[in-house]
């Protein structure tokens, strides 16, 4: 998509305009939390456990307590009574699941390695550190189960005390409502398997990967009689957690305010979650009477958050000889960990993978049943591509088996049964609103020449080089509407902005959903200049402080571009209905909003372009001299718009991605790889584009070198990032991101949500890529992650 | 505790610290220069919070305040004289970040690698950002914006 020139103001919307928010970022002047300092200011440090899962039989905190410059040391047992238990309603989903009940700190045992026991706070961080080695726990150790199958049997150690077993979630996605319809269905699925061509039917395994923002978490909170509590949060959802807040620690709602800090350094999921170390730190400065800072170490962040995927799915596909898709069938199993965390409890991902597991294609029917296990891990956590990981790897390799079983080509078979017609409810139940799903795949086919690159891959194998290319596409949710979001998450799905115009004709925006890196201050921008006619350096945007903000869910699913920007434009056109009324009236003409241009800086009469007025003079009019306005009409222009689409939103994409393979190591190499994309309405190409880098590389990181690892016992094995490897710059090819978009027809700019899903497309095309370059051994890789010696390995049980 | 004598960002400071403190958090917390960031937890992983000792890229949170001793540092806030540097004009132009939360290292980092090699390959500067961890962009309008900064000025 070429870049628009501005020729006037109407073309902000689509144009490459470098963003409002690099500057301060560039320069030092980015505020993150841990940047803030307050007077009086205490750093608390936790104590964590040392076991994945054990008893606990006391705690000693006398020595720590006695160390100089300590405030004040936590325990479970100190703050069991003083608030809840965090099993409170705005922090639990509408699904039904067996809800562990944790506290702020463990109060009776441990249920994975890394979980809070105390907490230390001190008035120099240094010293906070030292005491909190000082803090004396004695442990009474417990069987562990770390494997999500093992969690499942009968007589596995059980994870939480208060649960009848380890399945913590459990649910059919197909064949009705009842569980009498869902058996008929079953029936049904089975005899389409018993009868079909074709079946092919593996064991999918995806590792535990995910998510790690280079900014860890932080939360600074201060506490005074008459304005309450201030909560500085890195959260992706500030009005969420101010309501868990009010709510753990029984306060008058009007005495709790959130802010998240404007710079916030990535989130991608794992600042969306209420999380418990929020709570006891604003127990302690509420109890201390002075600020507490809590700044999570990166050993914290990898042993807590940022961890996801870890999933199995027995996957079957039966098709026709002739490469028709007939029905899926799959039986998931997550390892959900301890699930200790608000609002996701873990499952949540699971969930929401298997409602979208059926992606693209046209199944005619389906069975699709997901089991969730309790187990000592730290607890899923969303993490970019929610839940989506692991049900699209396996989808897009099983695509690719049933392709190599019936001698067709995989993207052929793909085209075959790529849903032609939109909108279309799957299997499982999603909406998909509208898109062109073949569009965007034969977009995607005219970027490569497929059958030059079958020529050329024969005659590589020729020389004993091994060359391959691989495919997939993703549907993805644009933004959660109400109708998923309030089952899902018990919260609304709703976009909400505040606009308001200052004297001199400049624009406030203000959003409640906090963004960490997006771009959303330059793309709000971008969009309400269009509207007004006015430049982008003329807009303020304001978000993620509670007080000042309208409530909204906050910034996750992709939400931006479907429901954030859509309530802004919504309430942008609200007051141009204001102005021009007020104008007409001036004027004195018979005229409404349509018969108005607003265009570099002038609202001009359309009618008679000589009846024209700055932009900045009316609205200054409107503000400051509210006399002789029409009759029923009052000064000042500000409004909070609400949007809601009808229907849940989609966007679409399709990936190829080419590689070469050396056989004799295993080793293998990206050769290119490209995008086609339905994005809808393009704000500011150039921020889609940074977004879909960023969501291919995560997806290569997590395939290819990111994994949690956890040893028999439990322990962590992979808690700094010299063993958690991130993608570096040179681990990572360049990406040729192809358009073909369609306008969303549910917005008000055509604007899709994108980016957030998107790094699921990656394990499927890449994994694809290397079994299509090995094609002469047979290899079906069906576990990730995926690296040269697993690859070496599969070439060898294949020669021998 | 030892008294050090440092110049930072061309101010001259004379600061009694205690042994075991950080540079990185002598920067931050002493001297309130918190665009160097910390990312991996003084692992010396990530680079956020590389600086300039001496006109060389270093990690900060890898010396001790002592260290800087009769050096000479300059952080992010310290690497343009009034307008941008070409470099930091490239990658607003090329939108080479999104959180800004590495970009302060890199920057830094990336400063010093177009002075040893002012005309590199795409490789070169993928293999000089190896020590600059980046979640949000998946580097490729980073590895554009150098590249971009290196013709600018040796055009």
């Amino acid at each position: 998509m070429a870049s628009k020139p501005i020729e006037d103001t109407a073309d902000w919307v689509g144009t490459r305009l470098p963003r409002k928010e690099d500057l301060r970022l560039m320069t030092g002047g980015g505020k993150f939390l841990s940047d803030m300092v307050l007077p009086g200011m205490l750093h608390a440090v936790f104590v964590r456990s040392e076991y994945a899962h054990a008893r606990i039989k006391g705690i000693d905190k006398s020595e720590a307590v006695a160390m100089p410059g300590v405030v004040a040391v936590y325990t479970g047992a100190d703050i069991e009574h003083a608030f809840k238990a965090l099993d409170i309603p705005v922090l639990i989903p509408n699904l039904p699941a067996q809800f562990p009940k944790y506290h702020a700190l463990a109060v009776d045992k441990v249920r994975y390695h890394g979980e809070p026991v105390a907490l230390v706070i001190a008035r120099d961080k240094y010293v906070a550190e030292d005491a909190s080695e000082l803090v004396i726990v004695d442990y009474d150790e417990l069987p562990v189960v770390i494997d999500a199958e093992a969690a499942l049997e009968d007589g596995a150690p059980r994870v939480h005390d208060d649960s009848k077993d380890n399945e913590i979630f459990a649910m059919t996605f197909t064949g009705g409502e009842t569980p009498e319809e869902q058996a008929a269905n079953d029936v049904e699925v089975e005899k389409i398997f018993a009868e079909a061509d074709v079946v092919v039917s593996e064991r999918f395994k995806v590792h535990r990967t995910g998510v790690t923002p280079l900014e860890p978490r932080g939360v600074l909170c201060e506490w005074n009689e008459s304005d309450g509590l201030t909560a500085y949060i890195t959260t992706q959802r500030p009005h969420i957690d101010r309501l868990a807040l009010v709510d753990v620690l029984e306060l008058p709602a009007e005495k709790v305010r959130v802010i998240a800090p404007r710079d916030m350094g990535g989130g991608f999921g794992i600042k969306a979650p209420f999380y418990r170390e929020n709570i006891i730190i604003a127990h302690a400065a509420m109890e201390l009477g002075r600020p507490v800072c809590w700044v999570e170490s990166r050993y914290e962040s990898l042993m807590n958050i940022g961890q996801e995927r870890d999933q199995i799915n027995y996957m079957e596909i039966a098709a026709t000889k002739d490469g028709e898709l007939l029905a899926l069938r799959n039986r998931g199993i997550g390892n959900n960990g301890a699930g200790c965390i608000g609002v996701y409890w873990g499952f949540v991902m699971p969930f929401l993978g298997a409602v979208e597991m059926p992606n693209a294609y046209t199944w005619p029917k389906g069975d699709v049943k997901l089991r969730v296990a309790s187990t000592n891990k730290t607890s899923l956590t969303p993490s970019r591509a929610f839940g989506n990981f692991p049900t699209r790897f396996a989808i897009e390799r099983s695509i690719d088996i049933v392709a190599h079983k019936i001698g067709m080509e995989p993207a052929e078979l793909r085209r075959k049964n790529i849903i032609p017609q939109l909108p279309y409810t799957s299997i499982t139940g999603e909406y998909y609103d509208s898109g062109d799903f073949l569009g965007v795949w034969d977009n995607l086919m005219a970027q490569i020449d497929l059958e030059a690159f079958r020529k050329e891959q024969a005659e590589a194998r020729k020389e004993g080089r091994y060359i391959g290319i691989g495919f997939s596409c993703g549907v993805e949710l644009s933004g959660v509407a109400s109708d998923l979001m309030v089952p899902m998450e018990n919260q609304p799905g709703y976009g909400a902005a505040s606009v308001r115009l200052e004297p001199r004709g400049k624009v406030y925006v203000f959003g409640g959903d906090a963004p960490s890196g997006q771009g959303h201050e330059t793309a709000t921008a971008q969009a309400v200049a269009a509207i007004f006619g006015i430049d982008p350096d003329d807009i303020v945007v304001t978000t993620g402080d509670t007080t000042t903000t309208p409530f909204g869910s906050g910034s996750i699913g992709a939400r931006f571009g479907s429901y954030y920007v859509s309530a802004v434009a919504k309430a942008c056109e609200e007051i141009k209905d204001k102005i021009t009324r007020i104008l007409a009236h001036d004027l004195q003409i018979e005229a409404h909003k349509q018969h108005f241009e607003f265009k570099n800086g002038d609202i001009v009469y359309l009618g008679d372009p000589t009846k024209r007025k700055a932009f900045k003079d009316m609205v200054e009019r409107i503000i400051m001299w509210p006399i002789n306005l029409p009759e029923g009409e009052v000064g000042g222009l500000e409004t909070t718009a609400f949007f809601e689409a009808d229907k849940p939103m989609i966007c679409f994409n399709a990936d190829c991605c080419m590689v070469e393979v050396n056989e004799e190591s295993g080793a293998f190499n990206i050769t290119r790889w490209v995008t086609s994309e339905d994005v809808g309405n393009v704000i500011n190409p150039t921020i889609v584009e940074g977004q879909m880098h960023g969501a291919l590389v995560q997806g290569l990181s997590n395939t290819m070198f990111e994994e949690f690892v956890y040893d028999e016992l439990g322990q962590q094995m992979s808690a700094d990032f010299e063993h958690y490897k991130l993608a570096t710059a040179a681990d990572v090819p360049d990406f040729e991101i192809t358009y073909s978009s369609t306008p969303c027809p549910h917005t008000p700019l055509g604007t899709r949500g994108i980016g957030e899903g998107r790094p699921s497309s990656v394990p499927g095309a890449l994994t694809n890529a290397v079994c299509d370059a090995l094609t002469p051994f047979g290899i079906e890789i069906t576990e990730l992650p995926l690296r040269p010696n697993t690859v070496w390995r599969k070439i060898q049980e294949s020669k021998s | 505790m030892p008294t050090i004598n440092v110049t930072v960002n061309g101010e001259r400071y004379e600061e009694t610290v205690p042994e075991r403190l950080l540079l990185s958090d002598f920067l931050r917390e002493r001297l309130s220069l918190t665009g160097t960031h910390i990312g991996c937890t003084y692992e010396g992983v990530c680079g956020a919070c590389t600086i300039h000792l001496d006109g060389e890229a270093v990690k900060s949170c890898l010396m001790l305040a002592v260290q800087a001793d009769g050096h000479a540092i300059t952080t992010i806030e310290g690497l343009r004289d009034g307008s941008l540097t070409p470099l930091q004009a490239a990658f607003k132009a090329n939108h080479a970040l999104q959180c800004g939360f590495c970009t302060p290292g890199i920057l830094m980092n990336m400063t010093e690698f177009l002075e040893k090699n002012p005309n590199p390959t795409d490789e070169e500067i993928r293999h000089g950002l190896v020590g600059n961890l980046c979640r949000c962009t998946g580097y490729v309008h980073i590895v554009k914006a150098v590249r971009e900064a290196a013709q600018s000025t040796t055009r």
